[in-house]
C-alpha cells in the first residue's frame, strides 16, 4: 500500500522511463542501491570519490561491487544483474550522468559536501533527469537552498532503507519547486521495477519511519534502564506481543549499530522544535556511550547488547546487565505475563500490574500517541504512517492498526491517566476505529473525521481486497478458491504456514475440475509471507510414528495424481510464489503451465534435508526441464547427474532469477518485483496464455539405470570420506539415485513418466521408513535447523 | 482365604524367556546380574513375604494404624517385619551401590514390589515411598544433602515421605500454600499443612525424611513457583545420628476404605528446618522422578493385588461344591461338583489369570526400559527407552490398578457371600486396592497426562516406541503356523488404536475437550492392544519352548491357552471402546451443568 491518492497522480501525469542511473556515493547504502537499480535490470552508474594519490581511481567503487557480491544477504539476485552496474568516478565520470535518466545521491551526511557535488551534476546531467538524495536527515529545503531552479524543479529527496534490496519502503520528499512528472517518474519507477512500496512525506526531520522509529527505540532504551528490565525481558515484551521484530529493541539495535543511534538522535535533536516530546524521551545512557567508545557497537563490532562469547573456544551466548554494563549468560526471558498465552490480549498486557505491564504501557501509550501526533505534521494521512512502520521498521502492524487493537478510547484514558497529553487524532478517533470495511472496502480515517477508501494504484490486485467484496467458491480448512475476474480464478493456501496437506491437495483437484468446466483458468497465490513451505511435516510425522505408512503412502500418490492432472489440464494454470516455495510448494510449480514469480521468491527442493525426496512429481519434472533442454548435452547421464547436484544437496534458488539458473523457473516464466503488482500480472500472464493453449506432451526418458546409480554413489561416497556427507545423507542420497537413473531402466528402452513417478513413490516410502529421516523431520519441526546425522 | 504363594515359575518366564534376562548382564553396571543371582533373589523375596509379611495382612487390616498425641502406631508385628526386612537389604535392593544399596535392576525389584503388594500391601506403602524420595534426591539433590541422607535411607533406618497435598490442593499443585523462607544458612524454615501424606509419620523408622513442596518467597504464581524441599522429622547431627526433632508434627491420622495398615497423616510444619532440592521454582521436575517411579509402582499395587485375589479365587473355586456340571456330573463322589466347572466361573477366573499374566509381561517391557534409560550406553538407545516409559507409565499406573480392582472384585464374586464378610480376606483386597486408582494422580488424570502430554509430544516420538515394535513384530510374524491366529486378532486392535490416536490427535488439536473426552476409554484401548501384543510374544515363546522343554509342557500350553482366551474373549473389547471414542464428546458435554 502507499500514500495512495500521490501515485494515481503520478501514473496520471505519465513522466518519463528511466532506462539508465547512477549513483553517486559507494558506501553500504549507495552501493545497495546500484545493485537493486541492477536487480531490476537496469544498467547503473556507480560513482564515488578518487581516492587520494591512488593508482586505480576507481578504487572504491569498484571495492563497493566487490563487497556487494560477498554480502549476505545478497546484495545481487543474479550474476547477469552484477554485470549492469559500472563503477567509476565522479571526476573521470561525470560526463557519463549525461546519459542517465536519474541521478541518486547517496554521499555522507553533510550538506556543504552535498551541495557542492550537486553543482558539479547539475552542470553534467541531461535537463529533466531526475536527481534525488538519499538524505535521512537533512531537510529538502535545506539540500536545494541556493542551487538554481532548473536542479530544484528536478529534485527530490528518496530515502531508502537498510538493505535497499530486501527493506520494500522508499520515503519520497518532493519540494515545493518539484515538477510533478519527475515525482511520478522516479516513484513509478520505484514501485514498477524496484518494487518498492513509495510513501510520500513532509519534508519534516527525520521523515516518517526513522522519526518514530528513533522515538519508540529510545524510549524503549530508556525505560528498560529506568525500570530495570533485563535486556531479555525488554526484548519479549517489546517484539512479539506487539508484533514488532522477535529481536525486539536491543536485538534490533545490535543489529543496526549502537553507534548509528546517536547520529539518527543528534540530527533530530537538533532539527525537531523544543515542544516536540521526542527531546523529553532523550536521555544519555552513559553504559550505552562507554560501549560505543569502547567497540562494543553490536552485531559488527565487539559486541552488543547480546553478545557470543568465544573465549575458551566456546560459543556461549551473553547479554549484557543494564546496570553493571558486565556480560553475564543469556537468560530466557521470564516474563509471567507473557506465558500461557498471556500478550495475545495487549491492552491486557498495557494493563497488568508488574514490570512487564508498566514498561509496556509506558513505552507503547506514549509511542502511539506519538505516532497519532505526526498527522499531518509528517504525512498527510495514517495510511502513509502505518505504511511506513511495517515496512521500513518490519513492524507487523501499523501504529494506527494497532491502536485498534487497544481501542483509542482506552489508549486515550490510559494516557489520561498517566498524565499525557493526547493527540487532536486521536481525541478524533476515540468512538471509532482508523480502519474500517465499509461495503466490501477498507475505508481510513481522515483528518477530517470521514473515511476515505484505500485505492490501490493500476496493477496492484490484492486478494485481501477480494476477500473482503465476495465469498470463496470453494473452500476448506487448508485452501480456498477466489474469482479474480475475467474468468481467472486462484486457489489460495490457508493452512498454518501454507503448509501443503490433504485439504489443498483435494481442493486443488476440486478447483481443476470446476474451472475446466466453469473459468478459463487457473492462478495459485496466496498473501502469506511464503507461498510455501512445503508438505505438512508435522502431521505426516505423526502418522509415521503411529506406523500409519499406508495413509502417508496414500497422500503422496493423491498428489501425484494432483499434480499431474494440474499439468495436462486442458487450461492455463499460473503459479505465482513469493517468499520460500520449498519442497511439495516449488513441486507446484513445476507442474504449472507457467509461473509468475516475485523477484524475492526462495525456491528449491529440499526434501533432502528432511531425510526424504521430491516424490509429487518433482524428481521427473526436473529430469523432463534438462532433458529437454537443447542446451544441454544430450545422452542418458547428463540430465540426471544434474538433477542429483541440486537435489541431493537441497539447494535453494536466492531469487527468482537464480531460480531460473537452476531450472525451477523456465526462461518465458515472469518476475515481478513488487509485491503487491504480483496478483495482477499472474492474472495477465494467464490471460495471454489462454489463446491456443494446449498442455504439454507427455515425455519419455532414456536413464542410464544401475550403472548411473553407482556413479552417483560413488561421488557421494567420495563426499562422505572428506565428512561432507553424512551417514544419512548417503542413504537418502543412494535412494534419490536409484529414482533419477530410472531403477532397474537400460539407456536403450524409454522409461515413461508413471514409471518414474512409481520409483518416487516408492524411494519416498523407503525413506520415511528410517528412524534416521524421522528423526530428521522431528529435529527440523522443533529447531528449524536441519539435523546432519 | 489369603493363601498367597508367590508366582515364581511366571516370574522367572517373563523375566529370563520372554524378555531374555541375558541381556541384564551386558549392560554396564549390571554385568552381576546373572540368572542364577536373580532366582536366587526371587526365591528368598518369595520365602520373606509368604513368612513375614503375609501373615500381618488381615491382623494388620484389623488393627489398623492408631493415632495419640501427635504419635502414630503401627499395627502388632509392623515394627519387627521393617527391622527384617531392612536387615534383609530389601529396603535398598535396587539402590545404587554408592550409598548402599544392592543396585539390582528394575526388571527385577518390579517383581519383588509385585510379591510384597500381593503379601501386604499396607505395609509395602513406606519402603515405596522412601524409594521414591530415594530418586527424586539422587537426581537432583546436591551432593552435599545426597551423601548426608541417601545412605540411610537406602538401608532403611530412615523412611521417606511425599508432601504434595494440602486441603485446598490436590491434582493442581498450583494452588500449593505451604511457605519456605531462607535462613540465611542456605537452610528454608518451612511453614504450612499438609494431608493425605501417607507414612508421614509411623514407628518403624528412626527418622522421616519429607519431601516438601513449598514455595518461596518471590516465586511466580501458580505451578511454576513451587520448590522442593528436604524436611527431616528429627536434624540430624554431624555424625549421622538423630539429634533435635524439628518443626514437623502429625495433628491427624485419617479413617479410610483401606490400607489401614499404612498411615495416612496430616502433617503440620512450623518453620521446620528445611534444606531446597533442585532449583529455585523447579520443584515440580524433582517431583516428577518420584511421581513417575512411583506411578509404576502403584500400576504392581494393582498387579500384586489382583494376583492374590486370583489365587485365592483359584483355591475357592476348586474346594467349594455347589451344584454339577451343565454337562453332567464331574464329581460324582462327592455331594456337588466344585464350582470351577462352571463356564462363568472359568471365564472369571481366566479373566484375572489372562489380565494378571498380561499385565507382568507388560510391567517387565517397561522395566526392561527403567533399567537401559539407566545403564545402556548408547545414548539414542537411553532416549528410545526413556520415551517408551515416560508412554507407559500412565497406561501402566491405570491399567493395572483398574484391572487389579476388576480381579479383586471377581475374586470376591467368586466366594459368593463368604467374599463380602471379613473372615476370608477377599473384600480387604477390593478395599485395598481402590485407592491405587486414586492417589498419584487419579486414572482420570494419567489418561489426561497420556492424551495431553505423552501422544502429542514430539509429535508422536513417544508412541513410536510403541508402535513400530507391535507393527514390526506383526509384519514378521504374519505367516507364522502358530501365531497367525493370534496375530488376526492383534492387527485389527491394532488398527483401532491407530484410529483412535489419529482422531484423538487430530480432533484433539482442534478442541482439547475433545481429547479429554476420548481419555480414559483410549487409554484402556491402548493398554488392551499392549497386553495383547504381550499375550502374542508368551505364546511365541511358549509355542517354541513347550518342544524344547517338554518337561514344563504343562506350564507352556496354559500359556497358549491363556492367549487364545485374551485375544478371542476379552481384547474384542477394543472395538467397542474405539466405537464410543469415535463418537466424540456431544453427548458426554450435551447437558447444562443446572440439569445436574
Amino acid at each position: 500500500m502507499t500514500n495512495v491518492s500521490d501515485i494515481k497522480t503520478f501514473t496520471d501525469i505519465g513522466g518519463f522511463d528511466i532506462k539508465k542511473v547512477a549513483v553517486i556515493g559507494a558506501g553500504v547504502m549507495g552501493a545497495g542501491i546500484a545493485a537493486h537499480v541492477a536487480n531490476a535490470g537496469v544498467e547503473v552508474l556507480l560513482l564515488d570519490i578518487v581516492p587520494e594519490g591512488a593508482a586505480n581511481r576507481n578504487a572504491i567503487a569498484e571495492k563497493a561491487v566487490e563487497k556487494l557480491l560477498k554480502a549476505d544477504p545478497a546484495a545481487f539476485m543474479s550474476k547477469r544483474a552484477a554485470r549492469l552496474v559500472t563503477a567509476g568516478n565522479i571526476e573521470d565520470n561525470l560526463g557519463d550522468l549525461a546519459s542517465c535518466d536519474w541521478i541518486v545521491e547517496a554521499v555522507i551526511e553533510r550538506l556543504d559536501i552535498k551541495q557542492a557535488l550537486y553543482a558539479k551534476i547539475e552542470a553534467a546531467r541531461r535537463p529533466g533527469s531526475a536527481v534525488s538524495s538519499n538524505t535521512s536527515t537533512i531537510p529538502l529545503g535545506d539540500l536545494t537552498a541556493g542551487l538554481p531552479d532548473s536542479f530544484k524543479r528536478d529534485f527530490l529527496i528518496t530515502h531508502f532503507f537498510n538493505p535497499p534490496r530486501y527493506m520494500r519502503l522508499l520515503e519520497i520528499v518532493a519540494g515545493a519547486d518539484t515538477n510533478p512528472a519527475t515525482v511520478a517518474a522516479v516513484a513509478r519507477f520505484a514501485d514498477v521495477k524496484l518494487g518498492k512500496t513509495v510513501v510520500t512525506c513532509k519534508d519534516t526531520p527525520g521523515f516518517i519511519a526513522n522519526r518514530l522509529g528513533t522515538y519508540w527505540l529510545q524510549l524503549a532504551v530508556g525505560e528498560a534502564f529506568r525500570l530495570g528490565l533485563k535486556v531479555e525481558e525488554a526484548d519479549a515484551v517489546m517484539g512479539r506481543p506487539f508484533g514488532f521484530p522477535k529481536t525486539g529493541v536491543f536485538g534490533l539495535i545490535d543489529l543496526v549499530g549502537l553507534d548509528l543511534m546517536p547520529h539518527v538522535q543528534g540530527s533530530l535533536k537538533r532539527a525537531l522544535p523544543l515542544s516536540d516530546p521526542f527531546h523529553a524521551t532523550l536521555r544519555d545512557e552513559p553504559l550505552i556511550s562507554k560501549m560505543i567508545e569502547t567497540g562494543y557497537t553490536g552485531r559488527k563490532g565487539k559486541g552488543g547488547f547480546y553478545r557470543l562469547n568465544r573465549d575458551n573456544g566456546g560459543k556461549a551466548k551473553e547479554a549484557i546487565d543494564l546496570s553493571t554494563g558486565a556480560y553475564r549468560p543469556q537468560e530466557k526471558a521470564s516474563v509471567p505475563e507473557l506465558e500461557d498465552g498471556g500478550g495475545k490480549d495487549i491492552f491486557a498486557l498495557l494493563e497488568a500490574p508488574g514490570t512487564a505491564g508498566r514498561y509496556a504501557r509506558s513505552v507503547m501509550a506514549k509511542t502511539l500517541a506519538y505516532a497519532a501526533r505526526l498527522v499531518p505534521e509528517a504525512a498527510d494521512d495514517i495510511v502513509a504512517i502505518d505504511d511506513a512502520m511495517r515496512l521500513g521498521y518490519n513492524w507487523k502492524f501499523g501504529p494506527f492498526e494497532l491502536i485498534d487493537k487497544i481501542g483509542a478510547a482506552r489508549l486515550k484514558s490510559l494516557l489520561a491517566a498517566d498524565g499525557e497529553e493526547v493527540p487532536a487524532l486521536l481525541a478524533l478517533a476515540a468512538d471509532t476505529p482508523f480502519y474500517r470495511v465499509e461495503n466490501g472496502t477498507r475505508q481510513y480515517l481522515a483528518l477530517d473525521g470521514s473515511y476515505r477508501d484505500i485505492v490501490r494504484p493500476d496493477g496492484v490486485l490484492l486478494l485481501a481486497d477480494i476477500k473482503l467484496k465476495s465469498q470463496p467458491l470453494l473452500k476448506n480448512g487448508s485452501a480456498a478458491l477466489w474469482d479474480i475476474g475475467d474468468g481467472v480464478v486462484c486457489l489460495e493456501f490457508t493452512s498454518k504456514s501454507n503448509s501443503l496437506d490433504e485439504g489443498i491437495i483435494t481442493l486443488l483437484g476440486k478447483a481443476l475440475k470446476l474451472v475446466k468446466d466453469k473459468h478459463k483458468a487457473l492462478v495459485i497465490y496466496n498473501e502469506g509471507s511464503n507461498f510455501s513451505v512445503g508438505a505438512n511435516l508435522g502431521l505426516a510425522l505423526f502418522a509415521c510414528n503411529i506406523g500409519a505408512f499406508g495413509e502417508v503412502e496414500k497422500l503422496v500418490a493423491a498428489g501425484q495424481k494432483t499434480y499431474q492432472d494440474m499439468k495436462y489440464a486442458p487450461f492455463p494454470v499460473v503459479a505465482a510464489p513469493s517468499g520460500l516455495a520449498l519442497g511439495g510448494g516449488c513441486e507446484i510449480l513445476l507442474h504449472a503451465s507457467a509461473v509468475q514469480a516475485h523477484a524475492e521468491s526462495y525456491i528449491g527442493l529440499v526434501e533432502c534435508g528432511v531425510g526424504v525426496l521430491p516424490a509429487w512429481g518433482g524428481c521427473t519434472a526436473m529430469l523432463e526441464r534438462w532433458a529437454t533442454d537443447p542446451k544441454f548435452p544430450k545422452g542418458p547421464m547428463p540430465a540426471p547427474s544434474k538433477v542429483f547436484e541440486t537435489v541431493s544437496t537441497a539447494t535453494v534458488a536466492k531469487s527468482a532469477a537464480e531460480a531460473k539458473e537452476l531450472k525451477f523457473l523456465r526462461e518465458g516464466d515472469g518476475i515481478t518485483m513488487n509485491r503487491d503488482r504480483l496478483l495482477a500480472d499472474a492474472k495477465a500472464k494467464a490471460l495471454a496464455l489462454l489463446e491456443g493453449y494446449a498442455p504439454p506432451k507427455p515425455v519419455e526418458f532414456f536413464l542410464p539405470g544401475p550403472t548411473g546409480k553407482v556413479a552417483m554413489d560413488m561421488a557421494v561416497a567420495g563426499f562422505a570420506k572428506r565428512g561432507m556427507a553424512t551417514k544419512h545423507d548417503t542413504v537418502v542420497s543412494g535412494v534419490l539415485a536409484e529414482v533419477l537413473t530410472g531403477g532397474s531402466a537400460d539407456h536403450i528402452e524409454p522409461v515413461p513418466a508413471a514409471k518414474l513417478l512409481e520409483l518416487e513413490r516408492d524411494g519416498f516410502m523407503k525413506l520415511i521408513r528410517t528412524t534416521a529421516t524421522l528423526d530428521r523431520i522431528e529435529h527440523i519441526l522443533e529447531t528449524g535447523r536441519p539435523l546432519r546425522n | 482365604m489369603q493363601v498367597y504363594t508367590p508366582p515364581l515359575r511366571d516370574m522367572r518366564f517373563v523375566l529370563h524367556e520372554l524378555h531374555g534376562s541375558a541381556e541384564l548382564s551386558t549392560l554396564k553396571g549390571l554385568e552381576e546380574v546373572t540368572p542364577d543371582l536373580i532366582d536366587a533373589v526371587l526365591e528368598e523375596a518369595g520365602k520373606f513375604v509368604t513368612e513375614v509379611l503375609a501373615p500381618l495382612n488381615q491382623s494388620g487390616d484389623l488393627e489398623g494404624c492408631t493415632y495419640e498425641n501427635g504419635v502414630v502406631r503401627t499395627p502388632k508385628g509392623f515394627k519387627e517385619a521393617y527391622k527384617a526386612f531392612c536387615a534383609g537389604g530389601w529396603n535398598g535392593i535396587a539402590c545404587d551401590p554408592q550409598y548402599g544399596g544392592q543396585g539390582l535392576p528394575a526388571s527385577l525389584n518390579k517383581l519383588v514390589e509385585e510379591m510384597l503388594c500381593s503379601g501386604n500391601l499396607a505395609f509395602g506403602i513406606c519402603p515405596g515411598l522412601t524409594h521414591g524420595a530415594y530418586e527424586a534426591l539422587k537426581n537432583h539433590a546436591s551432593q552435599e544433602l545426597k551423601d548426608r541422607f541417601l545412605p540411610k535411607m537406602v538401608d532403611g533406618v530412615w523412611s521417606g515421605s511425599m508432601c504434595l497435598t494440602e486441603p485446598q490442593c490436590g491434582t493442581d499443585l498450583g494452588l500449593v500454600r505451604t511457605k519456605a523462607e531462607p535462613k540465611g544458612d542456605g537452610s528454608y524454615k518451612v511453614t504450612g499443612n499438609k494431608i493425605f501424606i501417607s507414612a508421614g509419620e509411623h514407628d518403624m523408622a528412626e527418622n522421616i525424611i519429607h519431601l516438601v513442596l513449598a514455595r518461596l518467597p518471590d516465586a511466580p504464581k501458580g505451578i511454576k513457583g513451587i520448590s522442593l524441599f528436604l524436611v527431616p522429622k528429627f536434624l540430624p547431627r554431624e555424625d549421622g545420628s538423630v539429634g533435635p526433632r524439628n518443626g514437623v508434627t502429625c495433628t491427624g491420622i485419617e479413617h479410610k476404605m483401606g490400607i489401614h495398615g499404612s498411615s495416612t497423616c496430616q502433617m503440620s510444619f512450623d518453620e521446620a528446618t528445611g534444606w531446597l532440592v533442585g532449583e529455585p521454582h523447579k520443584g515440580m521436575r524433582a517431583m516428577f522422578s518420584m511421581m513417575n517411579s512411583e506411578r509404576l509402582s502403584v500400576g504392581t499395587q494393582g498387579l500384586g493385588l489382583g494376583e492374590a485375589a486370583y489365587q485365592a479365587a483359584v483355591a475357592y473355586a476348586k474346594e467349594r461344591l455347589q451344584g454339577r456340571a451343565l454337562s453332567g456330573a464331574k464329581h460324582p463322589d462327592k455331594p456337588a461338583d466344585p464350582i470351577i466347572v462352571h463356564p462363568d466361573v472359568r471365564r472369571t477366573l481366566m479373566t484375572m489369570r489372562a489380565y494378571n499374566e498380561g499385565c507382568r509381561a507388560l510391567a517387565g517391557w517397561v522395566a526392561r526400559a527403567l533399567d537401559l534409560m539407566e545403564h545402556a550406553q548408547d545414548p539414542q538407545e537411553r532416549q528410545r527407552a526413556e520415551d517408551f516409559t515416560a508412554l507407559m507409565t500412565p497406561i501402566v499406573k491405570a491399567l493395572f490398578t483398574d484391572l487389579g480392582f476388576e480381579a479383586t472384585s471377581m475374586g470376591m464374586q467368586v466366594y459368593g457371600g463368604h467374599g463380602y464378610i471379613r473372615d476370608h480376606g477377599m473384600e480387604q483386597y477390593v478395599r485395598d486396592a481402590r485407592i491405587a486408582m486414586i492417589y498419584e494422580g487419579t486414572n482420570g488424570v494419567q489418561a489426561l497426562d497420556l492424551v495431553g502430554r505423552k501422544l502429542p509430544a514430539h509429535m508422536g516420538r513417544y508412541l513410536r516406541s510403541f508402535f513400530h515394535p507391535v507393527l514390526n513384530y506383526m509384519d514378521a510374524k504374519l505367516d507364522d503356523e502358530n501365531l497367525g491366529p493370534l496375530i488376526t486378532p492383534l492387527s485389527k486392535a491394532f488398527g483401532a488404536l491407530q484410529l483412535a490416536t489419529a482422531h484423538i490427535a487430530e480432533k484433539g488439536l482442534k478442541d482439547p475437550e475433545e481429547a479429554g473426552a476420548a481419555a480414559t476409554q483410549y487409554l484402556r484401548l491402548f493398554g488392551m492392544v499392549a497386553l495383547g501384543y504381550m499375550w502374542v510374544r508368551m505364546a511365541e515363546v511358549a509355542f517354541e519352548k513347550r518342544v524344547s522343554n517338554p518337561d514344563d509342557a504343562a506350564f507352556y500350553d496354559a500359556k497358549i491357552a491363556t492367549a487364545r482366551f485374551f485375544m478371542e474373549k476379552l481384547l474384542p473389547d477394543v472395538a467397542a471402546l474405539w466405537g464410543s471414542i469415535k463418537a466424540g464428546k456431544a453427548s458426554m458435554m450435551a447437558l447444562d451443568e443446572a440439569m445436574f
